[in-house]
């Protein structure tokens, strides 16, 4: 009778700390909440400082600490003491996986995504258009990008003197050319690269040096024109508000986003679609168990869902929150993303590759 | 072959032994420090965020101010100019003191790769492009039309001898190198990032135009301070908001074929404790505020950078081409080693050496350690003489070298023996010393930059008193007036003579009884 009294008292004190774990924590209002550091893409920078993102994570026990970093230089960071990275897209996740002490903790989640766009200045959009690089929408605020044409007259080495309607305007001139991020370090260079190479290579997606080796002069041409590269995809679009740097500037979809659904005016910005684009699939890795409880939140709750997409994200499987909220912005936003075909993106190792080749200064070999 | 773009792993591992380092340092120092609390040293304090900064960043004070009481965070900021703070960042000797660095731009540190692990959270704040101010009366004399005035246009006027424009040491500060960045893309016709081969097709062009610079400067404030004595020279290259808070009304020219702008990054050190980067990230937060960027416009005249803010009316919002910035350092390396070595005119300096019996013993030492480490940076065509003096100048002592660019190591060799060589005898004639040095100098020719250096340990016994020195400099030619006297403060040399000397004279004072003398050297190569 004993022995069966203490099964009993065991089976209940057991059930007791299971039933502590499962509701400590979200839950549970009265714990102290869970600290969670993490390396996050500048371009989610505002979303993680949000009073109101803030509050939800609050409300599920979680108080989340970010730095940012380019997506590609978070592997060159210690990420002991980290609970999370959240890199813009999936090759440097998984290199940050390949690194991250508990494989079983590290299964990437993929909460939101956001396609590559370029905002380029009224004038120049209509330059494009004018000479058959880029097709307008009725209010000029928005088109699609001819990636074909417009890598032609990057081999051809185009200057804006040669464009018809350029001579108009003092700041086109020099060779047109886009500026994007460094592909070493961040995410949206390296994946402008994996678009370009598709476009250049007939439609196909590199699979190996020799495929990265047919477009590389080009992707070569590409980055060098460039100069300097900024390394993460924040600094080149506060550039382009702040009316300095060059005129067609290469951003994720959500920078736009989330100022137009700020109801912040922009100006005399165009948002250019590339017929041939790549989504930028925003990926947490999980270092620690909260770091995973934090993924499980972003891609579940829908608190956060509607927060994300506030910040101009369109939120993984059917997401009606983003066509709604942006409804008013169709002058600016594709909503639907009609007349824009997805580039699938090489292996992390293959982008990699990429990203060296481009980036090789001075060595013609 | 190709290069490795990156050693990731190594690294890595460099970066590890330098937090190691860091905590070692820290755990140790803070108890050992001397008194006076967490406020003034190098300690990392609470809702304190220490700022390794660019100097013009001083006006963004009372921004600051309304940041603190908006978010609790005090920003203590120690300026340094942008290349010497790369040096601190890369050496790792920066996380050891701050938190994170504020730069006007990290292109420079992104062109080494040395950094690349050491920074995080780069969040730009503001933006202004690199301009030229120029006297309306000479705008109106050239008969310009500030819109539309081009690098080549500016270039001929300076071959004409009808512009002549002061500008800070490339290699000292981020806006000379900047501008000249944007005149070797201008005078190249560089339709895209510069090379070497742009660079070198522009020399002839680009020796032309530095021939009308008339002011050098290691800092941009000095360069302010100095361009206000002077009538004769017309303009100032310097950030557009600069060149609208100087005194004069300067007309602002963004040259129309194109310009290079700073983006201010508030830059997180890697390093710095969690606290910091909660304080930083609570700080770039405010700062991107439409309010706090409508404050920073008004305040500064830099260029907000949210959108919906407008800028400052006072700020002209044509567009402008932004020039590359290099994208290798090999090609940044070599236009600053142009610019030193080929491009800017040539400097002429006397050292003037207190080497009274008070040096005998380690200031001596001190001395000719310094001397021996100042020598190898001696640029090439510069003319340096080392003038001793004690109870009058050691005229057997003092020599003059020019260092030929054919053989650079000549001259240097020989200034390095003649330091090895000086002796601590006789009282200290500083006054005397001085008119010799300008003596020497003679009538300074426009084709250089003259400028005299005093190192004293102690006050003036022997020669010529204040008084006279003064009336002497009082009835110099004008064009020798233009030669400054830059005084180091060592030993026991009393700083208001020394001040009085560097305000008379148009120079300024370096300190080094808080610092090194190799350091004050250093410091004052950018102002020769």
């Amino acid at each position: 009778m004993r022995r069966i009294l203490g099964i009993v008292l065991a089976v209940l004190l057991l059930g007791g700390v299971a039933f502590v774990l499962v509701t400590n924590g979200p839950q549970d209002k009265g714990t102290a909440p869970k600290t969670v550091r993490g390396v996050i893409g500048s371009e989610k920078g505002e979303f993680f400082a949000d009073p109101d993102v803030v509050k939800a994570l609050a409300a599920q026990g979680l108080t989340v600490n970010t730095e940012t970093s380019g997506s590609w230089d978070m592997e060159q960071l210690p990420l002991k003491g980290y609970d999370f990275a959240f890199p813009a897209s999936k090759g440097p996740a998984d290199e940050l996986r390949a690194k991250a002490p508990d494989k079983a903790v590290a299964a990437p989640l993929r909460p939101f995504y956001s396609p590559l766009v370029v905002v380029a200045h009224s004038n120049a959009a209509r330059v494009l258009a004018a000479n058959g690089l880029a097709a307008l929408g009725a209010r000029g605020t928005s088109g699609i990008l001819r990636m074909d044409a417009y890598l032609a007259a990057v081999r051809a080495d185009r200057g804006w003197q040669q464009l018809k309607g350029a001579d108009k305007h003092t700041e086109l001139s020099g060779t047109l050319f886009i500026t994007s991020t460094d592909p070493l370090a961040s995410s949206s260079g390296a994946l402008y690269l994996a678009a370009a190479g598709y476009v250049a290579d007939g439609g196909r997606v590199a699979d190996g040096s020799q495929a990265v080796g047919r477009t590389a002069p080009l992707l070569r041409k590409l980055t060098r024109v460039q100069g300097a590269q900024q390394t993460n995809s924040d600094a080149p679009f506060r550039d382009f508000v702040s009316g300095v740097g060059n005129p067609l500037v290469l951003v994720y979809e959500s920078q736009v986003a989330a100022q137009l659904l700020a109801g912040r005016p922009m100006g005399d910005l165009v948002v250019l679609y590339p017929d041939t684009t790549v989504n930028s699939d925003h990926t947490l890795v999980p270092l620690t168990e909260a770091g995973k409880e934090l993924g499980r939140l972003l891609s579940e709750d829908p608190e956060l869902r509607r927060l994300a997409v506030r910040h101009g994200f369109r939120p993984q499987g059917a997401a009606p929150e983003f066509t709604e909220a942006t409804d008013p912005y169709g002058a600016y936003l594709n909503q639907t993303l009609t007349g824009v075909r997805q580039a699938p993106v090489p292996t992390g190792t293959v982008l990699r590759d990429m990203a060296r080749r481009a980036r090789d200064q001075g060595d013609p070999a | 072959m190709r290069n490795p773009v990156r050693p990731r792993g190594r690294l890595f591992a460099a970066l590890a032994l330098g937090l190691a380092l860091t905590a070692t340092a820290g755990s140790c120092s803070s108890p050992a420090g001397p008194g006076p609390g967490p406020a003034t040293g190098t300690a990392a304090a609470p809702g304190t965020l220490r700022v390794l900064a660019s100097s013009e960043l001083a006006d963004m004070a009372p921004v600051l101010e309304d940041a603190r009481e908006a978010t609790g965070v005090t920003v203590r900021a120690t300026y340094a100019g942008t290349l010497d703070a790369v040096e601190r960042i890369a050496s790792g000797q920066a996380e050891k003191e701050y938190d994170a660095v504020w730069l006007s731009s990290n292109d420079y540190l992104r062109l080494r790769p040395d950094t690349a692990g050491r920074i995080t959270s780069e969040t730009p704040v503001m933006t202004s492009p690199v301009a030229l101010g120029v006297r309306p009366a000479a705008v109106a004399r050239l008969g310009w039309d500030p819109r539309k005035v081009t690098w080549s246009q500016l270039h001929r006027a300076v071959a004409d001898g009808e512009l002549t424009y002061g500008m800070t040491d490339p290699k000292r500060s981020n806006s000379g190198f900047s501008a000249l960045v944007s005149v070797a893309s201008g005078l190249s016709g560089a339709q895209s990032a510069l090379t070497d081969a742009d660079v070198r097709r522009a020399t002839p062009k680009l020796r032309a135009f530095f021939t009308g610079q008339q002011l050098t400067s290691g800092s941009s404030g000095w360069l302010a301070t100095a361009y206000a004595r002077r009538t004769d020279v017309d303009a100032l290259v310097n950030y557009e908001s600069v060149l609208l808070s100087t005194p004069g009304d300067l007309t602002v020219i963004r040259p129309a074929d194109g310009v290079v702008t700073a983006d201010y990054p508030l830059t997180l050190l890697t390093a710095a404790p969690d606290a910091a980067k909660e304080s930083a990230r609570r700080l770039t937060t405010y700062l991107r505020t439409p309010e706090a960027q409508r404050r920073i416009t008004a305040t500064t005249l830099r260029r907000p950078v949210v959108a919906g803010v407008d800028p400052a009316p006072r700020l002209d919002r044509d567009l402008r081409r932004e020039l590359p910035f290099p994208g290798s350092r090999s090609v940044a390396d070599g236009l600053l080693d142009a610019y030193d070595n080929t491009l800017r005119r040539p400097s002429r300096t006397v050292y003037v050496l207190d080497t009274s019996g008070s040096m005998a013993g380690a200031r001596l030492d001190r001395l000719k350690t310094a001397l021996a480490e100042l020598t190898g940076d001696f640029r090439d065509r510069e003319e340096v003489t080392l003038m001793p003096f004690g109870t009058a100048v050691k005229r057997d002592a003092t020599r003059t070298y020019t260092v030929d660019p054919k053989d650079p190591a000549k001259a240097r060799d020989a200034l390095r023996a003649d330091a090895g060589r000086l002796t601590a005898s006789g009282g200290t004639a500083i006054y005397s010393s001085l008119t010799e040095a300008y003596r020497g100098l003679g009538a300074a020719p426009r084709s250089t930059f003259t400028s005299v250096v005093l190192m004293t340990d102690g006050e003036n016994t022997d020669g010529m008193a204040g008084d006279g020195f003064d009336a002497f400099y009082r009835a110099l030619p004008e064009a020798q007036r233009h030669t400054p006297v830059f005084p180091i403060l060592f030993g026991d040399s009393d700083r208001s003579e020394l001040d009085r000397i560097a305000d008379l004279t148009g120079g300024k004072v370096f300190d080094a009884t808080r610092g090194s003398l190799d350091g004050a050297f250093e410091e004052i190569r950018g102002y020769q």
